[in-house]
């Protein structure tokens, strides 16, 4: 493992290692443990003429060399990202690319998945969230995630929102309690729609409102990141906008990542995105310009095959 | 060409006919089952059945000591067996999912699922009656709880299964432990389908004979006492049934006939609460 600040990120840099290049073209038979330089040795990544690292002043989440292994297969190699303050990552890449992996270690729920390892570090808020001292329940409250499919609990609308307040005594009483979930709600943009049915079932609502209350549940507990795997893709074009503006309104209080397949979606919401691809970042930067002047042939065939 | 397929439509309408068959059969036999059931002991129901004792030979009576034993006995089975068939189909559905232990647990536990109850009985009858020197109700529902625990890991395990991944992981992902998001959203999400384990065990349960017969033996008397051997409907059918005295016998079929009719009751209710389940499958 490497310490916070000795590596150069990934970070708006031009190069990828001819050796890089070809393990993700040619279908990464390279076993990502032996890609890992030994402790003490050069790295030879990193020697080959690397681009000054346009490392990110004052990130929220900083990774380094960050892999991950299911059942000795590898999920993600040596990623090293920071991940800006306030502002919306997209994560893009073809499927199976390891987004959902990478968005799963930075709330630690690769730990739920037998079998699978996560090694290197990330720091979020300059702590390291990987060691055995990180208390995951906590940790999850600073970095929410909702999911694909809307998954609203078998509960009411209330109960819903009320669920991560309760579960980490946010709320002293029940009126505090009653401000935070009409809080969150608003937040969620589902207030005005929901407020006259709060205790009828959460899975009453149409997909785009059950995605909103899944946000607005996970903004209830107050946390710093929030993480969202294809949020949209279970949607029609209509409550797509509504989520997509939502997220707009959301980046001035929380830093956002975000999975998406479409890339006209990550161009409107982004301002930083990721291309992966076979498990390995191959670029990332400001949206504008991984669209416009992407500097990776990857990247450029990714996304012109897309739009074109 | 059209040989091969007249042989085929052949083979076809041989196999259908067997099935067919073989499903009348078996219908047949419940039926028969069935209509003497009612037949011999419906001219028995009546009042006193609930509110008598077992007579001796000869004289008049009715079941309640019985009636009152194996509810009292099925009950307290199941306070015993339920939390621990509950908790371990948790295990196995939650915790322990893809563990080693797990799948042996369920080897297990099917063996044990499938174990004549007669063994259940014998291994109860050393293990409490022998040490305790006698017959007990106590006993009797320890027993009942060891064929009850099967049934319910199993019910247990299938439905919490059932329970979407998506709202586990939702409630992980808000920083819930795994026994909060058991507690509180698992067990809520499947407590229709965990009910109906419980009906099907109780089900199950309350038409055992054998392993009451080594356990709670049996009580001509009102016996409230746990400590002592108590009556209960399967034993009391079994040793009237084998009498030579008409009255026991009538008590018997009407004994028999009590108990399936409450099994049947409780089967209709386990089935038209799966049924509502979503995704309502029958088992
Ligand atoms: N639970 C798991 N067990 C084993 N392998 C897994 C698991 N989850 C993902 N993988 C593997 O890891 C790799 C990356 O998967 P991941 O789900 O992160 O991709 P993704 O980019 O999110 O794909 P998609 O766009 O289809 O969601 C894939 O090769 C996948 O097969
Ligand atoms: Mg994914």
């Amino acid at each position: 493992m490497s310490t916070p600040g000795d590596g150069i990120p990934v970070q708006d840099t031009a190069f990828v290692s001819e050796q890089k290049r070809r393990a993700a073209e040619g279908g990464l038979n390279l076993k990502p443990s032996s890609r890992m330089p030994a402790p003490g040795s050069p790295e030879p990544r990193r020697a080959v003429g690397a681009a000054p690292a346009a490392r990110i002043e004052d990130a929220v989440f900083s990774c380094r060399d960050v892999s991950v292994l299911y059942a000795d297969k590898p999920g993600l190699s040596n990623v090293s990202i920071d991940i800006a303050r306030q502002q919306v990552l997209a994560v893009i890449g073809p499927s199976g690319c390891g987004k959902s992996t990478f968005l799963r270690c930075l709330n630690r729920m690769n730990d739920t998945i037998a079998g699978a390892r996560v090694t290197g570090s990330i720091l979020l808020e300059g702590r390291d969230i990987l060691g055995k001292e990180q208390d995951v329940a906590q940790l999850r409250a600073q970095v929410g995630m909702v999911f694909q499919k809307p998954n609203p609990f078998p509960k009411s609308i209330f109960e819903n929102v009320a669920y991560g307040p309760r579960i980490h005594g946010l709320a002293r009483g029940s009126a505090d309690l009653d401000d935070i979930v009409c809080a969150s709600l608003r937040r969620a943009g589902l207030w005005n729609e929901v407020k006259d049915r709060l205790s009828r079932p959460g899975t009453s609502l149409s997909g785009g409102q059950q995605q909103r209350l899944c946000i607005a549940r996970t903004i209830a507990v107050q946390p710093e990141v929030i993480l969202m795997d294809e949020p949209c893709s279970a949607l029609d074009p209509v409550a797509t906008a509504r989520i997509e503006d939502l997220i707009d309104e959301l980046r001035a209080s929380y830093t956002i990542v975000i999975v998406t397949h479409s890339m006209q979606q990550a161009a409107r919401v982004s301002q930083r995105t990721a291309y992966f691809h076979l498990g390995e970042l191959i670029e990332v930067g400001e949206t504008n310009r991984v669209f416009t002047n992407p500097r990776q042939k990857l990247t450029e065939d990714y996304i012109s095959g897309r739009f074109g | 060409m059209t040989r091969r397929r007249q042989v085929r439509k052949l083979g076809n309408a041989v196999a259908l006919g067997l099935s067919l068959l073989a499903t009348l059969i078996g219908l047949a036999c419940l039926g028969a089952i069935l209509w003497t059931l009612v037949a011999r002991g419906i001219s028995g129901l009546s009042v006193q059945l609930f509110t008598q004792m077992t007579p001796p030979p000869g004289g008049t009576g009715g079941l309640l000591n019985a009636i009152y034993g194996s509810l009292v006995m099925s009950v307290l089975g199941m306070f015993i067996g339920a939390p621990i068939g509950i908790l371990a189909g948790t295990y196995l559905a939650e915790y322990g999912r893809d563990a080693r232990l797990s799948s042996v647990i369920r080897f297990v536990n099917d063996v044990l699922l499938s174990a004549p109850s007669i063994i259940v009985g014998l291994f109860v009858y050393e293990v409490l009656v022998v040490r305790m020197g006698h017959f007990s109700a106590i006993a009797g529902a320890v027993a009942l709880a060891i064929i009850a625990i099967p049934v319910m890991v199993r019910t247990t395990e299938d439905m919490l299964r059932l329970v979407p991944q998506g709202m586990k992981d939702a409630s992980t992902a808000l920083g819930a432990y795994p026994w909060r998001t058991i507690t509180s959203i698992v067990y809520p999400a499947a407590r229709s389908g965990i009910v109906t384990g419980l009906l099907l065990a109780v089900a199950r349960v309350s038409g055992e004979t054998a392993p009451l017969l080594f356990t709670a033996l049996n009580n001509q008397f009102w016996s409230k006492d746990l400590n002592a051997p108590m009556a209960n409907l399967p034993v009391v059918i079994f040793q009237f049934a084998l009498s030579p005295y008409k009255d026991w016998q009538q008590l018997a079929w009407s004994g028999a006939l009590l108990i399936t009719l409450a099994i049947l009751l409780l089967s209709v209710i386990a089935r038209l609460i799966i049924s509502a389940l979503p995704g309502g499958r029958s088992q």
